[in-house]
């Protein structure tokens, strides 16, 4: 394989949309964030987080699973910190 | 006979949250008379964070009923976690159905278990082709026809609700992306409730779902998982024809 070609296999295999789906993998299967639910988007050199965790640790830990798997890629970690209020009102049913 | 069922599914604790909460859980007593988990306990499934849920959830003064979900069947340890919740006082829900009578003589009836995917009405796998597919989609049948079972033999409780992890219905699904559906949900489970008759469907497992939904037999549906609902449980009051009376 020349190095063009062998190049041009690397960065396709590194598109954006798989490199989403592999940090996806990762958040979900790495132990340190066992995390399901998170969007992963990638535009460019960004890579953007969303969506809520239980504790600011766990999303801390989420900066750092993404970006091992992401080298190359500027993390921006939106995912919030869930606000866990009180019970609240009952519904009647 | 009325009946206040607190719910929450989704905690998924672990050592970094240990203690917070037990905190939220302080005068539960007053909101309500029994408390329904809907899953997903932990995060990894392992005995040490089943502990922790023994801990948060035990010894409440309202009796605790609860399923697993997906995490807690992550470590192969679902059978150690469920007897460590049974030892603590916690009634684990494994496709079958328990009974809480109150002081009043109000009998609730709490069918369930699990649950699994599958997808839709029209939109769903089926038990064809290749036998990962087949015991994909016979794993939730199999799961159905225990609840039917299960919901039958509950002839003598004022009330019923089927207690899941995954969803019956779509619409309880709003929010999530289209495309996992199938791994959110069947709606095999909502059939049961349907054919044998609930007065409420809990579950939980999509996080980024909607709260109130109903089965296509007409079944309140209800998503309690921890994202969805942003408050520490809700409380469904069962038998209060009279808005006043809960
Ligand atoms: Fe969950
Ligand atoms: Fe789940």
């Amino acid at each position: 394989m020349s190095d063009e070609a062998r190049q041009q296999a690397a960065s396709s295999h590194d598109a954006p949309h798989y490199v989403a789906a592999r940090v996806q993998q990762a958040l979900a299967e790495d132990e340190r964030t066992s995390e399901l639910g998170v969007r992963v988007d990638v535009r460019g050199d960004d890579l953007y987080l969303r969506g809520q965790v239980e504790c600011a640790e766990r999303r801390a830990r989420m900066t750092d699973v993404a970006g091992e798997n992401a080298p190359g890629l500027k993390v921006h970690n939106e995912v919030t910190v869930m606000e866990v209020r009180g019970p609240g009102e009952e519904e009647t049913l | 006979m009325k009946i206040r069922v607190a719910a929450v599914g989704d905690v998924h604790l672990g050592e970094d949250i240990r203690g917070r909460y037990r905190e939220k859980l302080q005068g539960i007593e007053e909101h309500a008379d029994v408390l329904l988990l809907a899953g997903d306990l932990t995060r990894h499934g392992t005995p040490a964070e089943g502990r922790i849920v023994a801990e948060e959830f035990g010894g409440l003064p309202v009796p605790v009923v609860t399923v697993l979900g997906n995490h807690d069947y992550h470590s192969d340890a679902e059978d150690e976690i469920g007897a460590m919740l049974d030892d603590a006082g916690i009634h684990v829900l494994r496709d079958d159905a328990t009974v809480i009578s109150l002081d009043d003589g109000t009998r609730l009836g709490v069918a369930g278990g699990k649950g699994f995917g599958g997808g839709f009405a029209g939109k769903c796998a089926s038990e064809f082709g290749e036998p990962q597919m087949k015991s994909f989609v016979g794993h939730t049948r199999e799961i159905a026809e225990r609840w039917h079972k299960a919901l039958k033999g509950l002839d003598d409780v004022d009330h019923r609700v089927v207690l899941s992890h995954y969803s019956p219905t779509k619409d309880t699904l709003a929010g999530e992306p289209l495309e996992i559906y199938p791994f959110l949900g069947s709606y095999l489970l909502a059939e049961a409730a349907d054919a044998e008759g609930a007065d409420l469907f809990l579950h939980g497992h999509a996080h980024h779902g909607t709260e109130k939904g109903v089965t296509p037999g007409g079944v309140r549906v209800r998503n309690v998982a921890l994202p969805v609902l942003g408050r520490a449980y809700a409380v469904y009051c069962l038998g209060g024809e009279d808005p006043e009376s809960c």
